[in-house]
């Protein structure tokens, strides 16, 4: 199965999810921001609204794990992490969301114009680019369910030891260029900036371990660690 | 039509490869095709037929995910020669060839599968398959076999798709390397003998501009474009409709339409808005449907039964040509011929429709007055002059922004000066205006070379300013506007000066009417500038102005323009001469105003004309706009109703959790010391108090004893960490503003502020992400520091000659990700070995202090104040070296 969706408007924000999110990129750590700030991060969620044209693409393949291999038929690579994750799934879906050229544009204009703002743009857009993933992820949740299968956490390249050279792969099976605008650079940076691949590994049973959030990872002294 | 010129290869390098040249071509084309109209005269007889999708039937052939497709070419000719018949069998007109992916990112020059080699096999198999086809009717026999076998036409499309990279800003495939890409194709595929060029597929009106120019300038073929479109008529980039079709037919397509990421259900919306607009053919290439994947092969979801069904309905919508896209097959298209055959054929009219757009929307110049921001302009503006020889950009683009935000739907674009390199200065101004500001832009100068190179990277279809009577002016500026595709200011003076009536205006703008339409460009892509000179000089200077917009409108039909301000020059308060005039000149039919949209005056005459004109239904926007003034009438606060950033910030302060906590930017609290307006980020106070204290105090003093010691307290907070990022920016902010004000009366007073020396910032090569290094700028500024900002994606090499060049004694450099940091080591390197005086400083995501000194750098800097910190001790050291050695190192 696979689906392409697109949209951007008619979002529903739940402001103080929005404002704490945005607060955590920013290194908040839980403390209150002043006044100003505030207006600040509800500016910018307003501006992203209007700037954000959400899209987003997944196709399921075959998936063969064997010890740290993973061949997912359009990527094979060695990884310690990611065979963690996957191990005892017999498929895999790869997934691509971005918020589009808008955002980026949007981006450009405050970081020639008004830095704080360009900061706490870049904070925002990352929390919306997540929130959108995890309503992605739960409405596969729920489509896979009813097939029986369970969804693994998420996975992107570059966590862990997860290779940036599998975004090749990932994105050209999807053809994310012309389905949902993504292009990579020689540097294997994904433009534009707020895009997100991933892969989810499927299989029969669910894993019982807490692995959401930032539990598995092994970079302990992120800034951003969820504890 | 100028042939083979541009950059890269000329066609004796090519000919050296072992390639045809042009002039074989022909020949060849010629000697084969005589019998076949060409594709554009059979477009005008009857409905045309494109073929289908080729990435799925080779894919069902055995091609391999993540395999090549164009490598079929060479190692599966007669796969594709079969596929090419199929469709020629179903009645296609025309077969694409499989180029699609084929560019030199891709594929090498040397090789068994170079790209010459790739994309003239292409080719070959496609004219193969045509001669099968033709042979196949002959061998059957029948009557007329001999006739119909002739009559097959098989036009070769040369297939252009996109480069699979974002350009600049947003990428890093720099626009002339995307035109130098799709140049190398255009060649090998004329050469090979395609009978026009398709750019398909195309989801970005830059790139498309990038593949159309360079095959009108390296072939003689038609060129045809087809978009993709989103099911909201937008392009991936933002793009739409009416702004996608001004900018193909200015680039000169033959036909132009839509194909791919659709199924033909969805296209008919983006049809029947793209008929509205389209003076060319209209393709329609949609998808069979959606996609869905199945053992990771795509599958789409309507048979071809359907897709005929549907596609016979777009045909009575309009479209002139037919054909397929992903997942459509002969089938599909043996279809769709069956069901419109006979169709008759009606090409869209010619629309009178004048356009100019941007990016991402398209302005309509016609009846309602159209307002061109003229403020990006030094003349009579020292502080805009200084900007331009400070290489003050953020002047510059910031007067840009306010324009908009006051509702100006263009902007004029003059940056002219003796003393700089203006056509550099105006190409870079436009790359920086046209990725923050999304209005349309006026090109305006008078050296053709600054008017190409701004012309060639402009994202849109410009207005350009501009061409005059002069034989001289229009056989150096009308090849430029029919090649760009933009609409032209024609100004109503020629040889014998400016005329004194109306009459002699007129005369003038029949004559470039009729020049121009020699060149190709119509009426309706000139704006007839109708001239109006100070009327304190001429006291009937205005109303022949009038008398000229009149006489066009209604005896010329065609459209005005206008530099509005030029009449009240020598005049005192001359705001009130130039609204009254602006009303006066909307009233005799002027389409568009050259005019100051921060002027409230100005902004008053034409909201008020619009109201009163029934351009402006129920007065909505004139209520929208004043609606919420009362009492006498000051400075509108939201004008225009587009909301920029300063007044969204206004309208929002006093809402939701800022409420009750202290003064937000909303609410500049009145009585706030400098040094306090500063620490709480509060930038109109800041400025503010810096003025109240001007009168008793020096700058020096003021800066000094209030400003640094706020900087320093915000700065100590932030390394304790009760101070955030945006708040250490604001304060920055504020304080850039305050500096502002002390800077303006230095300059009067002739105080002079040493600065701290100069420091080189740069995000590595590789890496787009530039936020970071952003964010140091604004706090070294902050401290004093002259920062030369290289900007990002930055080469070792352009590092090091910079230091080298400005003698700096620090380089900061940034770098996000872990396969960018190689060139930041590579960067540092070259800086010992070229720059071994100059101390570096690192930052960004992925670095640490050991990844720091792994690479070589002199210090790592965590964030932006540790930048400061090191900034100091670095150029203290200079310091002291400069003392002990008497003198200073330069």
């Amino acid at each position: 199965m696979s689906g392409a969706a697109s949209g951007g408007s008619g979002k529903c924000w739940n402001m103080e999810i929005n404002v704490k999110e945005t607060l955590r990129y920013l290194g908040y750590k839980g403390r209150e921001a002043d006044a100003a700030v505030m207006e600040l991060v509800e500016a910018c969620w307003a501006e992203l609204e209007t700037a954000a044209a959400v899209r987003s693409v997944y196709r399921e393949y075959p998936l063969s794990v064997e010890g740290d291999f993973i061949d997912a038929w359009v990527f094979q690579t060695v990884s310690r992490d990611l065979a963690k994750n996957l191990r005892g799934c017999g498929r895999i879906l790869l997934l691509a969301v971005s918020l589009g050229t808008g955002v980026d544009q949007l981006l450009k204009r405050y970081s020639r114009l008004q830095m704080s703002k360009a900061v706490v743009l870049q904070a925002a857009s990352a929390a919306y680019l997540e929130d959108c993933c995890d309503g992605i992820n739960a409405s596969l949740k729920a489509e896979y369910g009813q097939k029986g299968l369970y969804l693994r956490p998420r996975f992107s390249p570059g966590y862990g030891d997860f290779s940036l050279e599998c975004q090749r792969g990932i994105l050209q099976s999807l053809e994310a260029g012309k389905r949902v605008g993504i292009t990579l650079t020689d540097s294997l940076l994904m433009a534009p900036s707020k895009s997100v691949t991933a892969v989810i590994g499927l299989s029969r049973t669910p894993l019982n371990c807490a692995a959401e959030g930032c539990g598995e990872c092994r970079k302990t002294d992120c800034a951003f660690r969820l504890e | 039509m100028r042939v083979y010129q541009g950059s890269g290869n000329t066609p004796g390098e090519l000919q050296a490869q072992g390639c045809r040249g042009p002039q074989a071509m022909r020949v060849y084309q010629g000697s084969e095709r005589m019998e076949i109209m060409g594709i554009l005269e059979t477009v005008k007889e009857r409905k045309l037929f494109f073929d289908g999708g080729m990435g799925s039937l080779l894919q069902a052939r055995g091609l391999k995910p993540g395999e090549l497709p164009e490598t079929w070419n060479i190692s599966h000719p007669e796969i594709l020669r079969q596929i090419h018949l199929e469709y020629l069998r179903a009645g296609s007109d025309e077969i694409t060839t499989n180029t699609f992916g084929a560019n030199g990112l891709k594929f090498g020059r040397d090789g068994a599968y170079s790209l010459e080699r790739i994309v003239t096999a292409a080719v070959e198999n496609a004219k193969a398959a045509r001669e099968s086809f033709r042979q196949e009717i002959l061998e059957a026999g029948g009557p007329d076999a001999a006739q119909r076998a002739a009559a097959v036409c098989g036009y070769i499309g040369l297939d252009l798709g996109p480069t699979g990279k974002l350009l600049k800003p947003l990428g890093d495939l720099d626009f002339e390397d995307a035109y130098d890409l799709y140049k190398e194709v255009v060649l090998y595929g004329a050469w090979a003998g395609a009978d026009f060029v398709l750019a398909e597929t195309m989801s970005d009106g830059y790139e498309a501009k990038a593949a159309i120019l360079a095959a009108r300038e390296n072939c003689d073929l038609p060129v045809c474009a087809t978009m993709i479109f989103d099911s909201r008529g937008k392009l991936l980039t933002g793009g739409n409709v009416a702004s996608t079709v001004a900018l193909l037919e200015g680039l000169g397509v033959s036909m132009l339409g839509v194909n791919c990421g659709l199924g033909p259900v969805q296209m008919k919306e983006i049809l029947r808005e793209i008929l509205e607009v389209a003076s060319v053919p209209v393709i329609v290439n949609p998808n069979a449907g959606l996609p869905r994947s199945e053992d990771g092969k795509t599958v789409y979801d309507i048979d071809a039964a359907e897709f005929a069904g549907v596609m016979e309905e777009i045909a009575d919508m309009g479209a002139n040509v037919l054909g397929g896209c992903c997942g459509t097959t002969p089938e599909h298209i043996a279809g769709t011929v069956a069901r419109c055959r006979n169709k008759k054929q009606t090409l869209p009219a010619p629309k009178d429709r004048t356009v100019i757009s941007s990016y991402s929307q398209a302005v309509v110049i016609g009846s309602s007055p159209v307002l061109i921001g003229e403020r990006i302009n030094p003349t009579g503006k020292s502080k805009f002059k200084q900007a331009l020889r400070d290489h003050d950009l953020e002047y510059i683009l910031r007067e840009g922004v306010t324009q908009q935000d006051h509702g100006a739907h263009v902007l004029d674009v003059n940056v002219g000066l003796p003393e700089i390199d203006e056509a550099a200065m105006l190409e870079e101004v436009v790359k920086e205006l046209q990725s923050i500001v999304d209005l349309p832009l006026q090109i305006d100068t008078s050296d053709i070379g600054a008017m190409e190179r701004a012309l060639r990277i402009y994202n849109g279809k410009p207005l350009i300013n501009s061409v005059n009577g002069k034989e001289e002016s229009m056989a150096a500026v009308f090849p430029l506007v029919k090649k760009y595709g933009g609409v032209v200011v024609a100004l109503t003076l020629d040889e014998s000066g400016i005329p004194e009536t109306a009459q002699g205006r007129i005369e003038i703008a029949k004559k470039i009417y009729r020049r121009a339409a020699e060149y190709g460009i119509q009426p309706k892509d000139i704006l007839i500038d109708a001239l109006c000179l100070t009327v304190s000089s001429d006291s009937k200077g205005a109303l022949t102005t009038l008398e000229t917009l009149r006489r066009v409108r209604d005896e010329l039909h065609g459209r005005t323009i206008l530099g509005v301000s030029n009449i009240s020059f020598g005049l005192p308060q001359r705001e009130i001469i130039n609204a009254a005039f602006f009303t006066m000149a909307m009233q005799n039919g002027l389409n568009a105003a050259i005019m100051n949209p921060n002027s409230e005056a100005m902004m008053r005459s034409y909201y008020s004309f619009r109201a009163l004109s029934d351009l402006d239904p129920q007065c909505g926007e004139y209520i929208a706009v004043y609606g919420g003034q009362t009492g006498s009438l000051g400075m509108s606060a939201a004008v225009g109703g587009r909301g920029g950033a300063e007044t969204r910030f206004a309208s929002q302060s006093g809402t939701g959790a800022a409420a009750g906590t202290g003064a937000g930017p909303g609410r500049q609290a009145a009585d706030l010391s400098l040094f306090d307006s500063i620490v709480r980020g509060l930038k109109e106070r800041a400025q503010e108090a810096a003025r109240e204290l001007l009168p008793a105090r020096d700058s020096l003093s003021i800066i000094n004893e209030e400003m640094i010691p706020a900087l320093d307290q915000v700065g100590k907070g932030f390394e304790k960490g009760t101070v955030f990022l945006p708040q250490l920016l604001m304060s920055a902010e504020a304080a850039k503003a305050a500096f502002g004000v002390l800077k303006d009366h230095m300059s009067r007073t002739g105080e002079v502020r040493q600065k701290k020396g100069e420091i080189i910032l740069a995000t590595v090569k590789g890496d787009i992400h530039d936020i970071g290094k952003n964010i140091v700028k604004v706090l070294l500024e902050n401290y004093d520091f002259d920062v030369i900002d290289l900007g990002k994606d930055v080469a070792p090499e352009t590092v090091a000659q910079a230091a080298i060049e400005r003698h700096v004694p620090l380089v900061g450099l940034s770098a996000l990700m872990t396969t960018t940091v190689p060139s930041m080591e590579a960067t540092i390197a070259l800086l010992r070995k070229e720059a071994p005086w100059v101390r570096v400083m690192v930052g960004g995501a992925v670095l640490t202090e050991d990844y720091a000194r792994t690479i070589g750098a002199d210090r790592y800097c965590k964030d932006a104040m540790a930048s400061v910190n090191y900034a100091e001790e670095v150029m203290a050291g200079v310091a002291q070296e400069r003392g002990a050695d008497g003198g200073t190192p330069q």
